[in-house]
């Protein structure tokens, strides 16, 4: 059993604590879910359950970390460590070390001190409790991001390790893949696995988990078994992901009507990467001031028919044009004045030295004069004007996802297209970004959001575009107009 | 999207040869294209390689890099030509014609020999161990590597540097996307490329060096430096490896007799 005894942890050249005080007992066969706003501290906690402050970090450690009541500062190494802990990181790709499914998953058994025939056994049954026989000889190259963390999950469990810790093993899943992760990990409970986990996906994971933990700042504001904890309205709102009434947040001026003019038109497209049709024969028409969610599962091609409407990728067949221009013959910086896209990983973008600095880089390019008062407004609609001489990369996931909406909308481009605009955050900062993303809807621009959350789609979007295997599947209308 | 130097998932000749008889082989090409400064001798190299990589269906891997090679040709021989003269001249960079600077750069038949000597050379040894290497998983290297006493760290940073080659490609090209998005229009060309900088790189370095963080702590948790490793598939030599290995042996003591009698 891991136990943290009032723990609190600083971290290098910083002066504010990550884990302020933390007690938190990780009894044996039991799941612990540990969830909160980004920049909460939720990773270092499990950077402190895992002996790695203690091993490889700095800083001002108080309070003790204990396993099976001996301090986790006197083991010898992380590698004497690692036999009690296995941990999967959020980032799955820099846990592909090989370049082989089944290589990688081998090379973490080979070393565990196991008979020849037994490591072939497990690497077998391994691999198929985690769906990847038919991938195993794929590289990471080609594993989209939900199978990079399904492999890094296996080559994990394959240490056969008694206490698992997850940081934010679906970030990238869709709903099919995140519940067999789900099932997976209930068979490792049943199994006797102690397992902390960070998620903020709670609906999904509710059947498995003892306890529930809520951090905020460093802090746990509540934590014991899930029904109590949740009573707490406050509490409830940060754990599970609240959208109702976004919808119904009413236009100030007109709503979009059948008379708006249609500003996305695409006609016939299909696109093709190398052999592979990502697209086909996609027909539809976007009007202004709509709220569209396009849904469907991880490679459906959601992202691919976005990135046509600023020119990223031109079709290999059919048109997309845009407020009346054809993107075949426009110019990139001609359509980031009428399509802003927030990709993904805010982490893409961001450069420069300072939040503010980092707005003005797009009106630059758009060559927009007069850019403070710009600035302003977009950061206070993204409610991070106290941030403006911030260094971007030093924000909370929350806030840098807020940043790169506030990026785009300073370029006040009338149609903004946004790539799960909601991973990683909580409860809470979901519900703000999609109820800044509404308040842009009312002020007249046209939203688009690509998501595999059915919650977002049902409860802001006014029609749904489901996308399968490159096609439309279907298209609705949420609200009548 | 070619991936550079990466390991291929295939069932070719030169994918049943252990690890030690490839990296015997690259070791004795690489010294023979070396020492010799014959072009003949280095002209047969590359087509053994190319006949090799047939035969070991690498061959479509191997021209991939076809484009590279082009480039890095013309400009080793532009270079050699510029700076190297040497012998007979032929002609001029800049024809006699052209008033005021029409003669500078004599192009002189030492230097173009030189030049392709360099170009040939270079051919062979990205040939050699492109074919080493996509042949070669990186975990048997690592067992091989680990028997002639390589310590693991070493071998581990090899592996890693080339592994994420393509990863830091597919994030260059997202980061580049991300800021066209944005607007951003660098130009093309080589301006372009100087301005495109700050915002491709400073986003690029940030995110290498958060991930170099997880890597390590991985290799530390999955316990690859414990030391203590259980045996599983490992290859021993076959007679497909001694026929090499013998192959190898005439081989080096041919060249070694031809380069006595300085024929190559």
């Amino acid at each position: 059993m891991i136990e943290l005894h009032n723990f609190s942890y600083t971290y290098p050249h910083t002066v504010q604590a990550a884990l302020n005080g933390l007690s938190l007992p990780l009894e044996k066969g039991r799941c612990v879910m540990v969830t909160g706003p980004s920049g909460a501290g939720k990773t270092t906690l499990c950077l402190a359950a895992a002996g790695i402050l203690h091993h490889e970090y700095g800083g001002k450690k108080d309070g003790r970390v204990t396993i099976d009541g001996n301090d986790i500062a006197t083991y010898a190494s992380l590698s004497e460590l690692a036999k009690t802990i296995g941990i999967v990181f959020d980032d799955a790709e820099a846990q592909m070390i090989f370049t082989t499914v089944e290589e990688e998953i081998l090379s973490a058994l080979e070393y565990r001190g196991l008979e020849a025939k037994v490591i072939e056994e497990r690497l077998a049954s391994i691999m198929a409790i985690t769906y990847l026989t038919d991938l195993m000889n794929r590289s990471p190259h080609h594993l989209s991001g939900g199978q990079k963390q399904r492999v890094a999950l296996a080559a994990t469990l394959a240490l056969g390790n008694d206490v698992l810790i997850l940081d934010e093993p679906t970030s990238e899943l869709d709903e099919h893949a995140t519940r067999r992760i789900v099932d997976i990990l209930t068979a490792l409970k049943a199994q006797g696995k102690t397992i902390l986990l960070i998620e903020h996906k709670y609906q999904h994971f509710r059947e498995m988990v003892d306890t529930l933990v809520v951090l905020e700042l460093g802090h746990i504001s509540a934590m014991g078994s899930p029904d109590d904890v949740l009573l707490d309205e406050r509490i409830r709102r940060i754990v599970v992901p609240d959208f109702s009434g976004i919808r119904e947040m009413q236009p100030a001026g007109g709503a979009k009507t059948d008379e708006s003019p249609v500003v996305v038109a695409v006609r016939h497209l299909s696109y093709a990467y190398g052999d592979t049709l990502a697209l086909q024969d996609i027909s539809l028409e976007i009007r202004a001031g709509e709220f569209v969610a396009i849904v469907g599962e991880n490679g459906s091609g959601k992202t691919t028919l976005v990135k046509h409407f600023n020119r990223l990728l031109s079709p290999t067949n059919g048109d997309v044009i845009i407020k009346g221009k054809n993107t075949r013959t426009a110019t990139i910086t001609e359509l980031a004045r009428d399509v802003g896209l927030v990709f993904q990983n805010p982490d893409h973008m961001f450069f420069a030295d300072t939040v503010k600095d980092e707005i003005e880089f797009g009106l630059k390019n758009l060559k927009i004069p007069d850019g403070g008062q710009i600035i302003d407004t977009a950061l206070r609609e993204v409610r991070l004007l106290h941030t403006k001489d911030l260094y971007p990369r030093w924000l909370s996931r929350g806030e840098r996802q807020r940043l790169a909406i506030a990026c785009v909308i300073a370029m006040s481009p009338s149609i903004i297209v946004l790539d799960e605009p909601t991973t990683g955050l909580d409860g809470n900062e979901a519900r703000l970004v999609m109820e800044i993303l509404k308040n842009l809807q009312n002020e007249g621009h046209t939203v688009i959001v690509i998501t595999h959350n059915k919650e977002i789609a049902q409860h802001c979007a006014d029609r749904i575009i489901t996308m399968e295997k490159g096609s439309v599947l279907s298209d609705t209308q949420v609200r009548g107009v | 999207m070619a991936e550079i130097l990466q390991y291929v998932h295939k069932d070719g000749f030169f994918h049943r040869l252990t690890p030690i008889t490839k990296i015997v082989f690259i070791i004795v090409t690489s010294l023979m294209c070396i020492i010799t400064t014959n072009l003949v001798f280095l002209a047969i190299l590359v087509i053994a390689l190319l006949v090799i990589a047939y035969l070991s269906q690498l061959h479509k891997e191997v021209l991939q890099q076809t484009k590279l090679i082009l480039v890095m040709s013309v400009m080793f021989i532009i270079i050699t030509l510029i700076t190297m003269p040497n012998g007979a001249t032929f002609g001029y960079l800049i024809p006699k014609g052209i008033p005021f600077i029409g003669g500078s750069f004599p192009l002189t038949q030492g230097a173009l020999e030189i030049g392709l000597i360099l170009t040939f050379r270079f051919i062979v040894l990205i040939f050699a161990f492109q074919i080493f290497l996509i042949s070669t998983q990186p975990r048997d290297l690592v067992h091989t590597l680990e028997k002639m006493k390589m310590p693991i760290d070493y071998t581990l940073m090899f592996i890693i540097a080339l592994r994420f080659i393509p990863t830091l490609q597919v994030e260059g090209m997202r980061i580049h996307e991300a800021q066209v998005a944005r607007g951003y229009n660098p130009g093309s060309g080589f301006i372009g490329k100087i301005r495109s900088v700050a915002p491709i790189v400073v986003p690029l370095v940030s995110n290498a060096l958060l991930r170099s963080n997880v890597l390590g702590l991985t290799i530390d948790m999955r316990g690859y430096r414990i030391g203590k490793r259980t045996r599983v598939r490992e290859s021993t030599l076959q007679r497909r490896d001694y026929s090499v290995l013998f192959v190898m042996v005439v081989a080096s003591c041919g060249y070694i007799v031809l380069f006595m009698k300085q024929i190559i």
